[in-house]
């Protein structure tokens, strides 16, 4: 099936249970010839917010936001998000069983 | 000395950016309504001015990105998309003024009412982008620009109280006429600190070709040629506070303000007066053009520039030849050029977040500047500019509705 | 590699550096077990208005039909043709065959190159 990757953006991811987890903000990927293999999903509550935090003044702000749980980006493996019906995203696993993002 | 030369870039940008139709309007009814009062407004635009010319010069070189394109990349196309808008329309309305301010300037000089200049002051506009280069644009309107240093000299033989000038830098509350004093200060910080300029410079300096090695240059650049702006501004204000503040005249409309050096230079005052105006709008005119095909084409990753042939950057061509036919549009009905600048500027201020937020992130970004990321006095001084940029969208419409 | 930080919104440029739009969005291949892969770039219009607003791509998609290049299918670049991923992203294609600068080159043709001064070069021609 093909997915328009741009549209995922932004998207509310639910996790098997139900419970919201976030919004899709961000997909590594390892590069080769012919594609570009997702390896992971990184869900996070601003698509902004992570976007940006790849520098300094957001990263203290960021630090101190998921210090207090108030914003936490979770790094999903490819295989637990199901993008069957790509409007709602699933995963496949709990919210309690995700890894945070470092 | 080629990098010596780059201060044009600095020249244009201050006169035809800084001094324009909506500075000059500002200025002179600063000066005749409040003495010299507002000087320190003035002052204020013009730091934030140096600092932000700066960084937009700075971002350039470094990353080979302009402000523009490097917001759509880091911040994705919707979010750019609500930058464009909100930039593009407010820089429409400045351009109307600007060409507005050209037809005036023509008017008190012919007689001939500015609405039937409208055609022809655009079709120049357009011709000179058409076929001008880039550099012939930006010292053309440098050296052309340079006819503004006759408001310094109008000051000086005035002969003004340097000290309670000097005085006027520093602010004060007014006395009376609270909510027309702040909305002539808004004005004044809505005149200057104008997002389209750094747009502009950014995008200047990749036509210039710059690298990091012209970071010291740009230093200079951004410093010296906004100050230069400042300064007229400030030599306008304190002119007008001369000649029309004693006199109790409320400038309201722009043949009043032609009267404002035939005090100081009764044989040239009214000629160089409308010459000036002339030179400034016309190089602020094609500054503003320039910048809003230049958000068009970056934002979509088209080709763009000034010393291309315009088949070879088609769709950048038609957007400017599109956005000047539609400016001159309002002039041919008669709408006031002076009402223009005065709404533009009010708008300015109230959009000016949405141009300075995206701003300071890229400012931060080590992928686009590396080690020569904002240190803490630039970081400190946008983020006063933020709030103070805050202020102003807040306070600027209501209070145009005052005190206006 | 971050997609949305490093591909997308990236300029696109040819194997000669002619600049050839933006990557406005990406085509992902997804199958009931298998590893997603991204395999096509997406440059045009109805993708990038979709972004904002899905009737604002319908629009776009429907004038991109009748007007201009008049182009019916939306512009696909298989991921194979990249060369490099930097700050620009250099393909391995010519600007002109992959259909990114229909738009342009139309205007300049029909539009542009009828003005005086215009200039009768096509955009890309290599010199």
């Amino acid at each position: 099936m093909e997915i328009e990757l741009e549209l995922l953006i932004g998207r509310k991811v639910r996790d098997v249970d139900g419970a919201n987890v976030g919004r899709i903000e961000e997909f590594r990927v390892e590069r080769q010839q012919n594609a570009l293999l997702v390896e992971a999903y990184l869900i996070g509550a601003s698509a902004l917010i992570h976007r940006l935090s790849a520098w300094t003044l957001v990263r203290p702000i960021q630090r101190f936001l998921s210090a207090k749980s108030i914003y936490s980006v979770y790094e999903v493996p490819w295989q637990d998000m199901d993008l069957t019906d790509p409007h709602n995203p699933v995963l496949r696993t709990a919210k309690r069983d995700l890894r945070h993002s470092r | 000395m080629k990098k010596i030369l780059q201060i044009s870039l600095g020249i244009v940008t201050a006169v035809g950016g800084f001094l324009e139709i909506g500075s000059v309007v500002t200025a002179v009814q600063a000066g005749a309504s409040f003495n010299y009062q507002l000087l320190w407004a003035v002052l204020l635009g013009t730091i934030c001015l140096i600092f932000l010319v700066e960084m937009s010069g700075r971002l350039a070189a470094v990353s080979k990105h302009t402000i523009v394109e490097a917001t759509r990349e880091r911040f994705g196309f919707p979010f750019f998309f609500i930058v464009m808008i909100g930039m593009t329309l407010v820089a429409f309305l400045v351009l109307v003024a600007e060409l507005g301010g050209i037809g005036l300037s023509l008017q008190i000089l012919t007689g001939i009412g500015f609405p039937w200049w409208a055609i022809p002051v655009s079709f120049l506009v357009w011709l000179l982008m058409w076929k001008g280069t880039f550099g012939l644009i930006e010292n053309g309107a440098s050296l052309l620009g340079l006819v503004t240093l006759s408001f310094v000299v109008a000051a000086v033989r005035l002969h003004p109280d340097w000290g309670s000038a000097a005085h006027g830098l520093l602010p004060t509350f007014p006395g009376a006429r609270k909510a027309s004093y702040w909305f002539v200060a808004v004005s004044i910080l809505g005149a200057s600190i104008s997002p389209s300029l750094m747009y502009f410079y950014s995008s200047g300096a990749i036509e210039d070709e710059w690298d990091e090695s012209y970071i010291p240059i740009n230093r200079l650049t951004a410093t010296l040629g906004m100050s230069l702006g400042g300064f007229l501004s400030m030599a306008v204000l304190v002119v007008a506070a001369l000649v029309f503040h004693p006199r109790g005249i409320d400038v309201q409309k722009f043949e009043q303000a032609s009267l404002l050096m035939t005090t100081a230079l009764p044989k040239w005052g009214f000629t160089l007066f409308a010459l000036s105006m002339l030179f400034a709008c016309f190089g602020a005119a094609l500054e503003i053009s320039l910048a809003i095909a230049y958000f068009f084409a970056q934002g979509f990753g088209w080709n763009w520039s000034e010393d291309l042939a315009p088949s070879r950057d088609a769709r950048f061509c038609l957007t400017y030849t599109i956005i000047i036919l539609l400016g001159a549009v309002p002039l041919l009905f008669g709408v006031d050029p002076v009402k223009v600048t005065v709404m533009s500027m009010a708008l300015t201020s109230a959009t000016l977040p949405l141009a300075i937020v995206p701003f300071i992130f890229l400012m931060n970004d080590p992928i686009y500047l590396g080690k020569h990321r904002n240190g803490w006095l630039s970081n400190s001084v946008v983020l006063i500019i933020i709030l103070l940029s805050f202020i102003l969208a807040v306070i600027s419409i209501p209070l145009e509705l005052i005190g206006g | 590699m971050h997609v949305v930080r490093d591909v997308l919104d990236k300029k696109l440029l040819d194997h000669e550096d002619e600049s050839m739009g933006r990557i406005d969005g990406l085509v992902m291949q997804i199958g009931k077990s298998s590893q997603p892969r991204i395999t096509h770039i997406a440059v045009g219009g109805a993708t990038l208005w979709a972004r904002v607003h899905p009737t604002l791509g319908r629009i776009a998609r429907r004038m991109a039909g009748k007007w201009g290049p008049k182009r019916r299918e939306k512009v696909r670049i298989p991921w194979s043709r990249v060369r490099t991923v930097g700050r620009d992203v250099t393909l391995d294609v010519e600007a002109k065959h992959a259909g990114a600068i229909d738009w342009e080159i139309w205007i300049a043709r029909h539009i542009v190159e009828r003005i005086p001064g215009g200039g009768h070069e096509e955009p890309d021609d290599g010199d």
